[in-house]
């Protein structure tokens, strides 16, 4: 026990160093982009006014403000010392609201979305690979060249298709927002009525994808646990079919475990296509305009929140790994 | 006279590979085992032994398919019964299997307490946990294996251990019938002294009433079984005792076999090896006749005409050839 505490420790140091440097990379990067945010905002602000000095007086006000005016060091101190009492900063672009307040409101609409839709596709995909492993024959026939198929469609083409479908010719189903246009948040019936119907695009066309990659994988990692040696000789024992499928299914899961916690880490980025396309409330929508605004705090607020989920995922299933496989746990013990 | 606790009469089981091919793996074999006595069967590769071992047994699953004839367990007939019956009354039970890689033969995910609990449970449901736990315990005691191999997961045991461990499940119901193909053959020769005692030990104490002993180590055999029936290409072409098969075989395959052995003896040196020229046939369309004709120095053209049938001779020997075991050791004083 005493060398997995160790295990532990050393992935914990590790866990902090990839932290740090991802704090330094997200508030470096966009600032490294060409465009000077607090203009734009000016510009915006003094459209009409001619008084040269005065939007000067304004330009200075907000860069005194945001604290553009400092040198970059002094910037990254003032965001780190902000960022130690849980505060990320004002956004640029949707003055006064605070980056915190915004990434809170959106990531509750992403989590929503890609969570559920990775675990039932990783599940469906996880039961259907071990079936076709299992009974093969026809179904096994039908369900690898369709799962092949689908998980290589790219998610955009997919999402496209499904919007055009199901939303224009169709007319089933709405094809943007996360609600209706003309209903305030509440727990009222219609407006839960309305998030879950315009739930069902982005969802579908996010576990349509993950269930043929997961299928593929769980079919081929079943097969050849099928044909270990310890599942012939349980069965000469006389051990119950239903027991050895579940070792079997035990032991075809494990890479698969794997595969969630990347499919996981790279939810994000399926969220980018998946809400562009839908116009979905959630993180990607707002990075999107965070990017086509400079609008620095908000970018470095939303990368910031992607990395910790990614980074706390990945570490919590390398933890997780050493409990459901004893071997990886005699190896993460030497 | 002794009881008879395994009788195959005319056993014959087949491959049908995924181009719908078949490959007669087992043909016509037929032996006997007493009460107390074990059988070794011995063979080069791919002769059929492990699959004998297999078939032995009363349960197929693809692509191994059962053909013909019958296996008696203590009088009792199990190619006729169901699957589930054959899984549930007669596997473990009446008839255990030691297989031949015993180092991936345990489930890597799970203790060693939890399979045996699946085992035993999967024969008697009323059995609880605890029950299983101090039957287990016990067992591994007689057997001088530490209990606390119990709560251990299949990575954390030597080889030998490993193997020990298998032995000991396998065995943990008490067969009547021991089925151990090639127990020792991935270890160590101090490793596989301790594996053989521990069979022997079992036997001894009357946790196996008899056994079958396949391997490919001919001194082995001779040093451990009472009888020994030798394999070729799906048939036994010999069967007689350990002494008698070793020292003074019958037919000619029998012969290039034990010819084909260093002792690492006082002479060895200077003593020349023989070995029998050829591979064996494909058992998708096995030849007419003797199958071992083709590599046979004694080969005539008549042993490829018909079929050869088993002659039995007195004392439990037996052999496979076209010609009587007088004109055989006429010719072989003469080679």
């Amino acid at each position: 026990m005493k060398g997995y505490k160790r295990y532990f420790l050393k992935k914990l140091l590790w866990f902090v160093i990839t932290l740090i440097a991802a704090v330094i990379l997200n508030f470096v990067l966009p600032r490294l982009m060409p465009s000077d945010p607090i203009a734009t905002i000016t510009n915006r602000i003094t459209e009409g006014m001619n008084n040269q000095n005065a939007v000067m007086q304004i330009y200075r006000e907000y860069a005194r403000k945001f604290g553009t005016d400092q040198p970059m060091w002094k910037q990254f101190l003032i965001y780190v010392g902000n960022l130690l009492k849980g505060d990320m900063g004002v956004s640029f672009q949707q003055y006064p609201r605070k980056v915190t307040d915004i990434v809170a409101a959106s990531v509750v609409w992403t989590i929503a979305l890609q969570l559920p839709a990775i675990l039932v596709g990783w599940m469906i995909g996880n039961l259907l690979g071990a079936l076709a492993a299992y009974i093969r024959k026809g179904f096994d026939k039908v369900l690898v060249p369709v799962s092949l198929f689908v998980s290589g469609l790219p998610a955009f083409g997919l999402a496209v298709t499904l919007l055009v479908v199901f939303g224009i010719t169709l007319k089933w189903l709405p094809i943007s927002g996360g609600y209706s246009y003309d209903l305030l948040p509440s727990f009222s019936w219609r407006f839960i009525k309305s998030v879950i119907v315009h739930y069902q695009m982005p969802f579908w066309s996010i576990v349509l994808i993950a269930i043929g990659g997961q299928a593929i994988g769980m079919r081929s990692m079943s097969i050849y646990e099928l044909n270990a040696d310890y599942v012939k000789y349980s069965r000469f024992l006389g051990v119950k079919d239903m027991k050895v499928v579940g070792y079997v299914f035990r032991n075809a899961m494990l890479p698969q475990v794997t595969g969630l916690a990347l499919s996981i880490g790279t939810m994000i980025g399926g969220a980018l296509v998946a809400e562009t396309i839908f116009s979905y409330p959630g993180l990607g929508s707002t990075i999107l305009s965070g990017i086509s605004s400079a609008d620095y705090p908000l970018i470095s607020g939303v990368t910031l929140i992607i990395t910790i989920m990614v980074l706390t995922m990945s570490f919590a299933i390398e933890m997780l790994y050493g409990v459901i496989d004893p071997r990886v746990k005699a190896a993460q013990s030497d | 006279m002794a009881k008879i606790m395994l009788d195959v009469k005319d056993l014959s089981t087949k491959y049908i590979t995924r181009f719908r091919e078949d490959v007669y793996a087992v043909d016509r074999v037929s032996f006997q085992v007493e009460e107390g006595k074990s059988l070794g069967i011995a063979g080069e590769s791919g002769c059929g032994k492990s699959t004998l071992a297999l078939s032995l047994m009363g349960y197929y699953f693809a692509p191994l398919h059962y053909m013909s004839g019958s296996i008696k367990i203590e009088d009792r007939e199990i190619t006729s019964m169901t699957p589930d019956d054959v899984r549930k009354n007669i596997l473990g039970t009446e008839i255990a299997y030691i297989p031949q890689a015993a180092m991936n033969a345990l489930n890597p995910t799970q203790k060693i307490i939890r399979f045996i609990e699946d085992v035993i449970q999967a024969h008697d449901p009323s059995k609880t946990r605890k029950d299983i736990r101090d039957m287990a315990r016990q067992r591994f005691e007689v057997l001088n294996l530490p209990a606390d191999v119990l709560d251990k997961h299949a990575v954390e045991l030597s080889g030998g251990m490993k193997q020990r461990t298998v032995i000991a499940i396998s065995t943990i119901l008490s067969p009547k019938v021991l089925i151990a193909d090639e127990p020792s053959s991935a270890l160590d020769v101090t490793s596989q002294k301790m594996v053989i005692k521990m069979i022997f030990d079992l036997m001894h104490d009357g946790f196996i009433r008899s056994m079958i002993f396949i391997t490919h180590e001919l001194p082995l055999l001779y040093n451990v079984t009472d009888d020994i029936a030798v394999m070729y290409a799906g048939q036994f072409v010999e069967t007689g005792s350990a002494e008698q098969t070793v020292f003074d075989p019958i037919h000619p395959y029998s012969r290039g076999l034990m010819h084909s052995i260093i002792v690492p003896e006082a002479g060895t040196r200077d003593q020349k090896l023989e070995a029998i020229p050829g591979t064996p046939p494909n058992l998708k369309n096995p030849p007419d006749g003797c199958r071992f004709a083709e590599r046979c120095k004694f080969a005539s053209p008549q042993c490829c005409a018909s079929d050869i049938a088993f002659s039995t001779i007195g004392g439990g020997r037996g052999y496979r050839c076209i010609y009587s075991e007088d004109r055989l050791k006429e010719v072989y004083a003469h080679a």
